[in-house]
């Protein structure tokens, strides 16, 4: 039976921890920073000098590659608008995947890692708080502030692509859409969870926040190959492959949970102290 | 294992009357446990460190929760430093928490896993001191493993000498001294060799060894009682005595005969 009360209790703690760890507090900020200032302006930035119209070969043979209906939502935009639009909706939204993933694998590995590290685990397993009371409670402080800055960060990204293209797009607005608010608030989250029981997983067996953190970067693999299909037209992150993707992953998300509840156990984790 | 942290992979243990593979959850709410590292949060203060434990080990009323912090900083003398991070304390600071934070819950049973180790002399003199405390004031078994046999010597009522995971010998740390290290010596020094001295001991006691060592004389006793009389000999016989020592081996001495014993058979 858990009780609601130690896991908060547990989360509030670890909350506190973050709060003042600037290992944990630079990257979290360093991250949004990054995806959500820096990139959006170094594409807006970048295509000042792109034809005004999609006349450029080069240009045309960029777009023939995309699917028909994204072809069709820029039809009789100018080359400059055909660009910002395509690389700022489609081509960074599994790019903007990275965020959830980096914030919850820091904050995650220095969680569960870093209670081992430190060897605070051997005096927090001798309390009468339940493995899932504490597994459940580091989970969360983990899911929960990458969510928070996973948000924060597309609130950013879409505030400043809105006002940098607002009268280039005649006083249109390219976000919020649903494609955004989906892969926001569906698929960031259950990337996040995924990567929290991963990072559970490794914990177990690693030795220390650096270790963990370098295994749980693998979940950035199957990220890098989403942004390359989008590259090629191979695939193309929209509502319904979103619903694919995030269904999957919540299936994913509860076999990893499973396993990371068994690896949770005290003997597990003060047997593989050092 | 008798905290329920580890499983024990084989027997069975009862802590304050709970098994501890059945109610692990009791024991753990019976048990304050201070492992050999602080296992403190360096980056709460004294006070947060206490105050999450006390909640975790379900001391749920605010102002019960804040008393029982203030008494347990104030008998380790640190109720002034309990807005710092526990990363700045010093080691001997940090064990003196950890051991606050062992007694938050008012445990039952105390389990100390070598509280000195590590420490300066000064610190591990404060430690042991405050665990004498705790015992009279806590009213609270308290278990204590280490490897400073002085520790146990000067702490323990009782002792249990382990090898290789086994016990070889359990009583009072007198009694471990006395059944394994053989009689005490009296160590007598005089203020000059004097063979009539030495013949009226051997008059004295003469089943018991006694040798000379110039001035000093070593004799072999059955219990301390009979040192007065001793001396009363040697003053009549005409020796000036310089001091008079009761020698009796350490539990150090004993505990390394033990296990050269154990491990001969």
């Amino acid at each position: 039976m858990i009780n609601v009360r130690k896991v908060a209790l547990v989360f509030s703690k670890d909350w506190i921890e973050i709060q003042r760890n600037y290992q944990v507090l630079l990257p979290l900020l360093v991250i949004p920073l990054i995806f959500a200032v820096m990139l959006p302006l170094m594409v807006i930035g970048s295509t000042a000098s792109v034809p005004a119209y999609a006349s450029s070969e080069g240009l045309q043979t960029l777009l023939r590659t995309l699917p028909s209906h994204v072809v069709s939502e820029i039809a009789g935009m100018t080359g400059r608008q055909a660009i910002i639009y395509v690389i700022s909706v489609y081509l960074f939204a599994p790019i903007f995947l990275t965020v959830p993933i980096m914030a919850s694998s820091v904050i995650a590995s220095d969680s569960f890692a870093g209670e081992k590290e430190r060897r605070t685990i051997e005096a927090l397993l001798a309390t009468p708080l339940s493995d899932g009371e504490m597994l459940l409670g580091k989970m969360l402080v983990s899911l929960v502030p990458a969510v928070l800055v996973t948000v924060g960060a597309f609130l950013i990204y879409s505030t400043l692509v809105d006002h940098f293209t607002l009268e280039m797009f005649g006083g249109g607005l390219l976000f919020p859409n649903v494609t955004w608010m989906m892969l926001i608030f569906i698929l960031s989250p259950a990337i996040a969870f995924a990567d929290i029981t991963l990072t559970v997983l490794i914990s177990a067996r690693a030795k220390g926040v650096k270790e963990a953190q370098q295994i749980s970067a693998l979940l950035l693999v199957p990220l890098i190959g989403m942004v390359l299909g989008q590259l090629s037209g191979v695939i193309l992150l929209d509502p319904s492959l979103i619903i694919v993707i995030a269904t999957a992953l919540m299936a994913i998300d509860a076999v990893m949970f499973a396993a990371s509840v068994k690896t949770f156990g005290r003997d597990h984790m003060l047997a593989r102290l050092t | 294992m008798l905290a329920c942290v580890l499983s024990p992979t084989g027997g069975s243990a009862r802590v304050c009357g709970f098994d501890v593979n059945e109610e692990p959850a009791k024991v753990r709410q019976r048990v304050g446990m201070l492992t050999e590292n602080s296992s403190l949060y360096e980056r709460l203060t004294a006070f947060e460190n206490l105050d999450f434990f006390a909640k975790a080990y379900g001391v749920s009323n605010k102002s019960e929760r804040t008393l029982r912090i203030r008494q347990v900083l104030d008998f380790f003398e640190l109720w002034d430093r309990r807005g710092d991070k526990v990363g700045c304390f010093s080691k001997g600071m940090k064990q003196k928490l950890a051991l606050a934070r062992a007694l938050i819950h008012k445990p039952t049973v105390l389990l100390l896993d070598e509280p000195t180790a590590g420490l300066d002399p000064k610190s591990a003199k404060e430690v042991r001191d405050t665990i004498t405390r705790l015992s009279r004031n806590e009213g609270c078994t308290i278990l204590l493993c280490t490897h400073h046999l002085e520790d146990a010597e000067s702490l323990c009522s009782n002792a249990v000498i382990m090898n290789k995971g086994k016990s070889i010998a359990y009583g009072t740390p007198e009694s471990l001294r006395t059944k394994t290290g053989g009689p005490p010596i009296l160590e007598i020094v005089l203020k000059k060799k004097d063979s009539r001295v030495t013949e009226s001991i051997r008059r004295l006691l003469p089943n018991e060894a006694v040798m000379e060592d110039g001035p000093k004389m070593l004799v072999s006793i059955d219990d301390e009682s009979t040192t007065p009389e001793i001396v009363r000999c040697i003053v009549q016989a005409g020796g000036l005595v310089l001091s008079v020592r009761v020698l009796k081996p350490s539990l150090e001495e004993t505990y390394l005969r033990l296990i050269k014993q154990a491990d001969e058979e």
